[in-house]
């Protein structure tokens, strides 16, 4: 059903999908947990800014992001003096995925943090919880199902990510070929069978992984209940 | 609020109805990459001499451009950097082969960046390179021709793994001239309008295979302006643009 | 001791207090906006805005002059909130454990006091008003505070469950001696349980002191409206099916016949509630009355409250005075006055085990 380089293609991205999620966890976390509690001035200009991936098309993130890393760049030649080489490789792929990703998250921890009951988070401090304790034993647990649904989609974004993978990582087999850059080569080729059987592996992927929080959300609420 | 709407529609009537002999006049040449700077000097000239017509350009990889022709998008001209690619239209009937014209030939150089000090007296010292952009070597024509010649020297598999393929030509030295891959492997055309790439090697032309640039107009194209402008572009008044550019002209008196 | 000397600007005033607390239980009364939960919490150390000083026996919660503001989590102060706030993703043990330390019986010592054993397996959201209410004291005490703020966590009860949680309380004072502040606008409540009252009115204290000391006080007497209940201590004597009473031993060898209560066995401490209203006041000793409970005592005081008066009676021999509310009218027929000897009568139909 599918070569041994196609197995390698789906194997690798869900590799880097699985990568960039955790890697996205803590920052994703804290921006949504500091937006949900800040109240200060400029917070919707924050908000919009840390949702442009969402709105802009991706390749132009893809390009932003290539300027950025290149190694023209200082920020580029900086790495690259450490020798740490971002664009063409499979950092470049996470980098995008996970730029494309943060928004998704953020946004859906955010709703969750914002709707759980301040008074609790105070009640906690007085049974001697540190504000870190506070936020793990708390905060998170009462908004799980935000996380939990954030985490999903960018994890499932990131299977999916395209537009700015191409344009900073490159579609280089076996380096940063991941599923979406596959399918798009093997329709460039002339291989539209082979792009329409990694179309139909991305479905099931994708299904599969809306599938399982549904099922993990369900045992979870259960368990609540009880 | 109802005129503003009733202008919109007669405007977009009057739009559609226009006379179809305008549209014919427009003419859409799907091109090489490669040919695009040289096609649009020509493709100008044209229109200042032939009142009314139009020039539309559409360049890329000449393999994706088969393809969308291939799809049904409709060009009146197709000119292809290898056959391969105007065979496959041939093949599926979409030009005739007394329509076909092998108009050019050019080199194949590996340059890098201008400010790179990397000296290369040989094929070989690729090897000693991190990352070699060309063009997509599955299909993509400056891709090809550049892994035939690594394959008729013997490096191709120990070059293999170091290579960024990329969507057509103009990417791969892209990738050169911004420093993200440390050589390329393009046509002596593209190098020569860079400045931010100095040529390390050239290829020379007995190596790896010929190549050779095809024109044709389309079966199908609606207009009988198509056939003129082939004519034109691969007749000898463009010789002296195509060589200005450094592409050689092969087309027949 | 309790050093109370801040100020904390509320939503449309400003919450100014000075007061020094010295007694175990305090309670916090006053109009709905005075502040009275503002001030927990700035003991708290929830109101980040608060200013000045505030000290619990020797340590210094907040001391602005000094830079000196102590984290909530440090201050081991045990709050419970008007609803009972419990974590709604923990079950009733895991809420009652949140703060205890590791290792130590604090947590099983507060599950016996409150009696919620039979609950801990279950979520807060299967709990009853009243359930909750002492899971979270249970959860409060678990933490072996240093004091407990409480504010009305008897409101949100109906009657039945105010009763079943008002023991408790009275046995986390007797047991469990921590300094308390008890928010309510409870008279009775006041005073079964505290012996200072602080009356806050629109963000300042208008009046503290001992409760019945305050109660002729515009405030006190205004909530007083509702209606003041004694509540008193005593333990279960004998039950006697055939005369339809239980007998029971008010704290101070009082002699107190109730309607029969076989329920609660011989022996065990009960509080009953008697309304000052059900007191009829007699200046001569009663005889014939159908009322079981006969009592003769003295006037201490006497005090207008809202319409009526309010008389403070000293039982003969008993401890605590009792408080009976009359008509003015009936003050004036009966020439009563401080000093006044007079005989006070019960129905035992009035009186209410709580």
């Amino acid at each position: 059903m599918l070569t041994a380089d196609e197995a390698g293609v789906v194997l690798f991205t869900l590799e880097v999908a699985a990568l960039t999620t955790l890697l996205l966890l803590p920052p994703g976390l804290a921006s949504a947990f500091a937006l949900a509690r800040y109240r200060g001035p400029g917070k919707s200009a924050l908000e919009t800014l840390l949702s442009l991936p969402l709105i802009l098309p991706p390749t132009a993130v893809g390009l932003a992001l290539l300027e950025a890393f290149s190694r023209g760049s200082a920020l580029g030649g900086w790495l690259a003096g450490r020798g740490i080489e971002v664009v063409f490789t499979w950092k470049a792929v996470v980098l995008a995925t996970a730029v494309m990703s943060f928004p998704l998250l953020v946004r859906s921890a955010r709703t969750a943090f914002e709707e759980i009951d301040p008074r609790l988070v105070g009640l906690a401090r007085t049974l001697g919880c540190s504000p870190a304790a506070t936020f793990f034993r708390v905060t998170l647990p009462l908004a799980w199902r935000g996380v939990l649904a954030g985490t999903v989609l960018a994890f499932a974004r990131a299977l999916g990510e395209f537009g700015a993978t191409v344009m900073v990582a490159g579609n280089i087999p076996g380096r940063t070929r991941t599923l979406a850059l596959a399918i798009f080569h093997d329709s460039q080729v002339g291989r539209d069978d082979r792009a329409a059987v990694l179309a139909g592996v991305t479905a099931v992927l994708a299904f599969a992984a809306l599938w399982t929080t549904e099922w993990l959300s369900r045992r979870l609420e259960r368990r609540a209940e009880e | 609020m109802a005129g503003v709407l009733r202008a919109l529609l007669w405007a977009a009537l009057a739009l559609l109805s226009a006379p179809v002999s305008a549209r014919a006049d427009e003419l859409t040449v799907f091109a090489a990459a490669s040919l695009a700077e040289a096609l649009q000097e020509l493709a100008r000239g044209y229109e200042q001499q032939a009142t009314g017509h139009r020039v539309v350009l559409n360049v890329g990889a000449s393999s994706d451009l088969a393809r969308q022709i291939l799809a049904g998008a409709a060009a009146d001209l197709f000119f292809s950097a290898d056959r391969a690619q105007m065979d496959a239209l041939e093949r599926a009937g979409l030009v005739r082969g007394p329509d076909r014209v092998e108009v050019l030939s050019n080199l194949l150089v590996v340059v890098v960046p201008a400010s790179s000090g990397a000296a290369l007296t040989s094929a070989a010292g690729l090897a000693r390179l991190h990352r070699i952009a060309i063009a997509d070597p599955e299909a993509v024509p400056a891709g090809v021709y550049a892994r035939a010649w690594l394959e008729s020297l013997g490096l191709w598999s120990a070059l293999e793994e170091r290579l960024v393929p990329t969507l057509n030509v103009r990417a791969a030295l892209a990738a050169v001239e911004s420093g993200n891959a440390e050589a390329g492997i393009v046509y002596r055309t593209d190098a020569a309008l860079s400045r931010r790439v100095r040529i390390a090697l050239t290829v020379p032309a007995g190596q790896g295979r010929q190549i050779v640039y095809v024109l044709a107009p389309l079966a199908a194209s609606k207009s009988a302006a198509a056939r003129e402008l082939a004519g034109r572009l691969a007749g000898p008044e463009a010789r002296p643009v195509y060589e200005k550019y450094g592409f050689l002209f092969i087309a027949p008196r | 001791m309790i050093e109370l000397s801040f100020e904390l600007p509320l939503a449309t005033a400003e919450l100014r207090v000075e007061a020094e607390l010295p007694v175990a239980v305090t309670a916090v009364m006053g109009p709905s906006g005075a502040g009275k939960t503002s001030l927990l919490e700035a003991i708290a150390g929830l109101r980040r805005k608060a200013r000045g000083r505030i000290a619990c026996h020797d340590v210094v919660f907040l001391d602005s002059a000094r830079h000196l503001r102590l984290a909530p989590e440090r201050r081991r102060v045990g709050y419970v909130p008007q609803d009972a706030g419990l974590f709604p993703h923990l079950t009733a043990l895991g809420n009652v454990r949140f703060g205890a330390r590791a290792g130590t019986r604090q947590a099983e010592t507060a599950i016996e006091t409150l009696e919620i054993g039979p609950l801990l397996a279950r979520y807060p959201a299967s709990l009853s008003g009243g359930e909750k209410q002492r899971v979270a004291l249970a959860r409060a005490l678990a933490t072996a505070p240093r004091m407990l703020l409480l504010d009305e966590p008897l409101a949100a009860l109906d009657v039945e469950l105010k009763e079943r949680v008002l023991p408790y309380l009275m046995r986390i004072r007797d047991e469990w001696k921590v300094p308390i502040l008890y928010v309510t606008h409870n008279v009775g409540e006041a005073l079964a349980l505290a012996g200072h009252v602080l009356f806050l009115r629109a963000g300042r204290v208008e009046a503290q002191g001992a409760p019945l000391d305050l109660l002729s006080s515009p405030g006190l007497s205004a909530e007083a409206e509702a209606g003041i209940e004694n509540l008193l201590r005593g333990r279960v004597a004998a039950h006697d099916p055939a005369g339809g009473i239980t007998r029971i031993e008010l704290d101070g060898k009082l002699a107190l016949s109730v309607p029969l209560a076989e329920s609660r066995p011989a022996g065990s401490a009960v509080t009953v509630a008697i309304r000052a209203e059900d007191v009829l006041v007699s200046t001569a000793p009663v005889k014939g009355l159908s009322a079981r409970n006969v009592y003769e005592a003295r006037v201490e005081g006497l005090e207008r409250t809202g319409v009526d008066v309010t008389l403070r009676c000293a039982i003969t021999g008993s401890g605590r005075p009792w408080l009976v509310r009359v008509t003015p009218a009936a003050v004036e027929a009966l020439g009563l006055a401080v000093g006044t000897t007079v005989w006070l009568a019960v129905k035992s139909h009035s009186v209410r085990i709580v």
